[in-house]
């Protein structure tokens, strides 16, 4: 097996601007309602209220986390797709194979990221492919080449987590023991585990 | 709720109730034959049988309407290496052909009797394996809700409850059209019909004795197993905490005190048609209960995670 291809996010430096986002549903032509890369902004925390009812922020906290398919090691939406749709390329890659797909939506009630999708008009699932037309070219998916900020880095994950660390579940994304995950995070000096998640997601109207 | 989930709840409600009630419908064929005759344990069931056929199909239908791309369906048996989903499909296709051809050869009397039985229980047998895997199918690791022993206990639960209620209400339905074709004829089935309903309701109470132990227990484990389990219990007694309470309230008056009822009144001359009407109740208000618990069952699942 060629090296597994991963994604690294650098929290400290995102500012949840939404290019990835944007870049994704753009180069790939999602439809509406349809997002493979999302954007989740989490905050909590406490205000403490003063005698004179003024209030003084003390342990409040807010961080943007981009999230998408984390074409994981161990894929259970491969696991459990009924047709066997579902499959892991020798680079890592997941792949949904529409020819396949019915549409029963199973692998959206097994992935713990929210990564398949449901296409109303196709009647099949769909989800982040890594752009691996372009990543077959040698190019890097749109979301990392989009970042404005240079927040985002693509590659072997094993390299990655050389370099970067193996940080891999900022909340709300869930405790990477289910699944594996092939995407690592740098925290900011804020950021919550998933084992300490105490906070909640504030832009869940456009999730 | 959308129709996605309705088809999903029909589905599984319909197809799990089909497979107790030929359990049940094969027991009570083994106890008539043992008692009286094959003939007479014929009369028993046969039209049952027949009318159990109808509801596999409608359940089998229901599920497509949860696909996408329906005119595939045929492919959802291709990864049984890994998938339980492709392992419940299986298995439930096989026991829809089985109870089929069971109901062919008792209806044109092909074969021999043993063989009839034998392809009857195996659809049975089929039936078990087909629930386990359904089970199977919730308990993923992202769904706390669902990935718990509690699953299978509450599906064989419903699979033998509505099995026996149903069967219940049919063996009514079957003497009463036997009557009318020949009244006075139907002492033997009188009779039959009798014992199989307090079997039946027997069967009845004890299994919501079975559902009203594990609900709790289920509530409090899942509540203190994680947030995201919490998260699902604060759904089922909160927002549908009306229909956590109708659905408990509804099988313990249809299991528990229809069910006393007609245990108590099954054998007794003279009230055929008040235990008739009882057994047609204890079927339709257990069913609305089984709905609404498998309504609950989809609408307060909270996968972990985004």
């Amino acid at each position: 097996m060629d090296k597994q291809l991963g994604f690294y996010v650098d929290i400290a430096s995102c500012t949840g601007c939404k290019a990835c986002q944007v870049a994704c549903k753009d180069k790939n032509n999602l439809p509406v309602g349809i997002r493979w890369r999302k954007v989740f902004q989490y905050e909590g925390g406490e205000w403490i209220r003063q005698q004179d009812g003024q209030m003084i922020p003390s342990s409040v906290y807010a961080y943007s986390v981009s999230s998408a398919c984390a074409h994981c090691e161990n894929p259970v939406c491969a696991q459990v797709c009924p047709t066997a749709a579902i499959s892991k390329r020798a680079d890592g890659i997941v792949l949904i194979d529409a020819e396949k797909c019915i549409g029963c939506r199973y692998c959206s009630w097994a992935c713990p990221y929210g990564a398949p999708q449901f296409d109303e008009d196709a009647g099949v699932m769909t989800k982040c492919n890594m752009c691996y037309d372009l990543v077959d070219k040698g190019e890097n998916p749109a979301c990392v080449e989009a970042c404005p900020y240079r927040a985002m880095d693509f590659g072997p994950i094993s390299e990655l987590r050389q370099k970067y660390g193996d940080f891999a579940d900022p909340a709300p994304l869930p405790d990477p023991s289910i699944t594996k995950p092939s995407v690592i995070y740098n925290p900011n000096r804020v950021t919550k585990s998933s084992k300490q998640a105490d906070g909640h997601m504030v832009n869940l109207e456009e999730l | 709720m959308n129709v996605h989930d309705w088809a999903l709840i029909a589905f599984t409600i319909l197809v799990q109730m089909s497979i107790g009630s030929l359990w049940v419908l094969l027991l009570a064929h083994l106890f008539a034959a043992r008692k009286y005759s094959v003939e007479a344990a014929d009369r028993l069931s046969d039209r049952a049988l027949y009318a159990l056929i109808p509801v596999i199909a409608l359940g089998f239908l229901a599920s497509l309407l949860h696909l996408g791309n329906p005119f595939s369906a045929y492919r959802a048996v291709t990864n049984l290496g890994t998938s339980w989903l492709s392992r419940e499909i299986l298995f439930g296709v096989i026991f829809a052909i089985l109870a089929t051809v069971y109901a062919f050869m008792q209806w044109r009397k092909i074969g021999s009797v043993g063989l009839r039985n034998i392809i009857g229980w195996l659809a049975a047998i089929d039936g078990l394996v087909m629930v386990y895997c359904m089970s199977n199918v919730y308990m993923l690791a992202s769904q706390p809700a669902w990935n718990t022993w509690a699953t299978p206990i509450s599906f064989y639960a419903a699979t033998f409850l509505l099995g026996a209620l149903a069967m219940g209400a049919a063996f009514v339905a079957n003497y009463t059209y036997l009557q009318r074709k020949e009244p006075g004829c139907a002492d033997e089935q009188c009779t039959l019909m009798r014992e199989t309903l307090r079997w039946v309701a027997l069967a009845a109470v004890i299994l919501l004795g079975v559902e009203l132990v594990v609900l709790p227990i289920y509530l409090v484990a899942l509540a203190s197993g994680s947030a995201t389990g919490l998260a699902s219990v604060k759904l089922m007694a909160g927002s549908f905490g009306w229909m956590l309470a109708l659905r408990v309230l509804l099988a313990f008056l249809g299991a528990g005190v229809f069910g006393l009822f007609l245990y108590q009144n099954a054998m007794s001359a003279g009230k055929e048609k008040m235990v008739g009407s009882m057994a047609y109740l204890a079927f339709i208000v257990v069913l609305a209960a089984e709905v609404l618990g498998r309504v609950l069952f989809y609408v307060s699942h909270v996968r972990i995670g985004i």
